[in-house]
């Protein structure tokens, strides 16, 4: 079987088309979707020696209200929410507008954190515990494959962040791995992150993200 | 010239040493090496690991070792060190009457007595009388929480029992603070309808009133025969963050008391104690008892099975009948061990009375004349088996700058701790003593509920710190380390143990000042009563003041903190003691090797 561009361009076509009978996400017609933030008030730097802050992707709730494998976002930031509070420590949550990479989402939510320590956060589900010093695509925890993820893993990521920030001794959450969620998964998460992708606007700060 | 090796198979260790004699019979050190003894001390399969240590010292000097004139072996005492554990208390609770736990995060502070009322029976629930809600996990803490502050006007709720990890979390949501205790995983077994206590401590505190008979006594209303009775919960729950207690047949919890046995002691006269009169004990009858010939146990029981294991395993090793085997010397040491409470609800574990036990075994002479055979046959060189053990170290560790006769000897090794006195006729008393290294490891492995052997050695070896940040960690003693290059994000906010090369993590959760505390009391227990003993023994008149030198050699004796410990202690008998350093660079190590080289040399000469 021969590979090319139409090949491609027709299997996107037909993934598109499934995906939005199936999960109600509009593929087409984004643009007109994008929303302007400037009445959001931007987010600064906490001073809370507790605070976790967790930064969420451009299409966040917006555009997008499930992962790739159907866990309302709601449900969720609210999971992660909770992780941190019963370890004591106090969730916030940004909307990061400038990148759609779950390494920099994380690392400037770790950078506006009280604490230092942040959590990234994209649409389709994809996870990372940052820390405000660490390079961008270092982290203290990721959770790349966002199809094999649960609402349990979810909480367990926000206690995870919490015990870091109390110095806790940490146990990395146990991972699972398919080598078939690749090949079943690749172009929804690539359509998924286009979307994502395309929202982003560079010149604009991240805000207070309150709609959870 | 020619070129002379010595080696010393250690129970852990093989030494090998190589010097060169000029034809005036002057002598050189050149090389040495250390490597792991392959299979029990003084069988065939050691050779593998002397053809290996032999390797790695000639290839130091870019030498092969087909260039060697001849191989010196030590005559090993025909003695092996082993460990075992048993544990002589434990604690039974036949029905489901208390559960003690560290959730790590429960809420609210203090202690309530109530009636325990399930959440989905609240409607039942009755004015006046105070409760206490259990609530399992299909219930969220949202849920939990808007129910229990609609009953909150209409029932007194004083605490709640939760199954999911969510106590703070419901906390936070209700009017009226009460204590929570979360993680209870067989929340479905506490029976309703019956009186129960739980108590949350207060912040950097453990339990008081849970932990103390007399508090449960209150707060459960008990007589004293009752109060009698609860005595094994209130043990068993000392050092918890949070705890219940149920008032539910009493009678069913005790505290059981294995038939622990007697341990014989068969010398110049024949005596014998029981285990449950503790370590201090068992040595005093030990040294009363004089020599040894064999020390066995009351058949049925646990040190009666624990020491017969020890003859069966050597027996095996050695392929000597069980009944040949003698164990001629024993350590015990008193010990706590993590067992899981029979019958608990959360998976609650206590920490039993144990004493664990060194056993030095004597068996036939061990054939080394084998092991000498062997290598020749390998190696075509000519081996000797030449000197005694404990001459040799001894004479190994006069190369130490510094050391005059009459000096003393503390061999620190893995299974034994062997003592020798060379005075200045020549003449050398020495004794072996079970227990040292290995018998450590044991007791942190134990004491510390780790997972294998292997991380309880590396925590004996290294010393410990705890990573605060990408740039910084404190270390055991306090004082602050940082980094020039900020860390790998994995260490952070860990416990791990400074290996010279890198930092080990430790994965079991444990604080760094418990890990320290049970790592030092271990290794005092061990090696500072062992060191007194042999020394006694050896000790002209058998009197400690009568020596002036020891010198600490042995695998052991590298041990960061030990010869320390040993140091202070000897101070008071105004015994000048420390590290040996052979040949004045060798550290501790190699003296056996050295001695061995030595002595041959010295041999031809006269």
């Amino acid at each position: 079987m021969q590979i090319n561009e139409e090949l491609v361009e027709q299997i996107v076509r037909v993934v598109s088309e499934q995906l939005n009978k199936k999960q109600g996400i509009t593929m087409t017609d984004h643009e007109s979707k994008k929303i302007n933030y400037d009445k959001y008030p931007i987010a600064n730097k906490g001073t809370n020696p507790k605070e976790v802050v967790i930064g969420v992707g451009p299409a966040f709730q917006t555009q997008i209200n499930k992962t790739i494998n159907g866990l309302e976002l709601n449900e969720v930031i609210k999971t992660i929410k909770a992780g941190i509070e019963e370890e004591g420590m106090v969730p916030r949550v940004i909307k990061v507008l400038k990148t759609s990479d779950v390494g920099f989402i994380g690392l400037e939510a770790a950078k506006l954190s009280g604490s230092g320590i942040g959590i990234g956060l994209q649409s389709k589900g994809t996870a990372v515990i940052h820390q405000k010093d660490l390079y961008p695509l270092s982290n203290l925890e990721l959770f790349p494959q966002a199809p094999l993820m649960t609402l349990d893993k979810y909480r367990a990521i926000g206690k995870n962040a919490a015990k870091y920030v109390k110095g806790d001794k940490v146990s990395p959450i146990e991972g699972e791995n398919d080598p078939m969620v690749r090949a079943k998964y690749q172009v929804v998460a690539a359509l998924m992150h286009i979307k994502e992708t395309e929202l982003v606007d560079t010149k604009h700060s991240s805000i207070e993200w309150m709609e959870v | 010239m020619k070129l002379i090796a010595g080696v010393d198979i250690g129970n852990s260790t093989t030494e090998v040493c190589i010097a060169q004699m000029d034809s005036e019979g002057r002598m050189r050190f050149l090389s040495s090496s250390s490597r792991a003894t392959t299979g029990t001390k003084g069988t065939i399969a050691n050779t593998a690991g002397i053809i290996n240590g032999l390797e790695v010292a000639m290839e130091r000097i870019g030498k092969n070792v087909k260039e060697l004139s001849l191989i010196c072996i030590n005559e090993a005492a025909p003695v092996i060190g082993d460990t075992a554990m048993e544990t002589i208390t434990e604690t039974i609770i036949t029905e489901s009457s208390m559960i003690g736990h560290n959730p790590s995060t429960p809420a609210g502070a203090g202690q309530a007595t109530g009636t325990i009322l399930y959440m989905q029976h609240l409607e039942d629930g009755k004015t006046g009388i105070p409760y206490i809600v259990v609530a399992s996990s299909k219930y969220s803490y949202e849920s939990i929480a808007e129910t229990i502050n609609s009953y909150a006007k209409k029932l007194s709720i004083v605490g709640m029992i939760l199954q999911a990890d969510e106590a703070v979390l419901v906390e936070n949501r209700l009017e009226q603070k009460i204590p929570i205790v979360d993680e209870v995983k067989y929340v479905e077994k506490i029976p309703e309808g019956i009186q129960a206590a739980i108590e949350v401590a207060l912040v950097g505190q453990s339990i008081r009133m849970l932990s103390n008979p007399y508090g449960i006594a209150t707060l459960l209303k008990l007589d004293a025969n009752e109060t009698k009775k609860v005595t094994p919960i209130a043990k068993s729950l000392i050092g918890k963050q949070s705890a219940v207690v149920i008032k539910t047949p009493f009678e069913h919890v005790k505290e059981n008391k294995l038939p622990a046995g007697e341990i014989y002691f068969l010398g110049d006269s024949k005596t014998s104690v029981n285990v449950d009169a503790g370590a201090d004990k068992i040595m005093e009858v030990l040294s009363q008892t004089g020599k040894i010939n064999d020390i066995s146990g009351q058949s049925g029981t646990n040190v009666g099975n624990m020491l017969r294991n020890i003859k069966k395993g050597m027996g095996e090793l050695t392929k000597e009948e069980a009944s040949e085997i003698k164990i001629t010397d024993i350590l015990a040491v008193d010990t706590l061990a993590p067992v899981q409470i029979f019958g608990a609800l959360a998976g609650e574990t206590c920490m039993e009375k144990a004493v664990g036990v060194a056993a030095m075994v004597k068996t036939k002479q061990l054939p080394m004349e084998k092991i000498a055979e062997e290598l020749k046959k390998r190696l075509h060189i000519y081996v000797k088996v030449a000197g005694v053990e404990a001459v040799m170290a001894s004479l190994g560790a006069l190369t130490t700058p510094g050391t005059k006769l009459p000096l003393a000897i503390l061999d620190l090794g893995g299974g034994s701790t062997d003592a020798a006195i060379i005075n200045e006729n020549g003449s050398v008393v020495t004794t072996h003593k079970a227990g040292a290294g290995e018998l450590v490891s044991m007791l942190i492995q134990t004491e510390l509920s780790l997972s294998t052997r292997h991380i309880a050695e590396e925590i004996k070896k290294y010393p410990l710190a705890k990573v605060e940040s990408l740039y910084h960690m404190r270390l055991e003693n306090g004082a602050i380390h940082f980094f020039e290059e900020p860390i790998e994000p994995k260490y952070f906010g860990n416990v791990v143990l400074l290996h010279p090369d890198k930092m080990i993590i430790l994965e079991d959760d444990i604080p760094m000042e418990k890990i320290v505390a049970v790592r030092r009391e271990v290794k005092k227990k061990v090696f500072v009563r062992n060191a007194m003993r042999a020394l006694i023994e050896v000790a002209p008149e058998h009197n400690l003041r009568n020596i002036e030198n020891v010198v600490l050699v042995g695998g052991s004796a590298q041990d960061f903190e030990v010869p320390e410990m040993l140091m202070e202690e000897f101070a008071n008998y105004k015994i000048v003691c420390g590290r040996g350093n052979i040949r004045a660079i060798e550290g501790p190590r190699n003296a056996v090797a050295t001695g061995l080289v030595m002595s041959y040399i010295g041999e031809r000469h006269d």
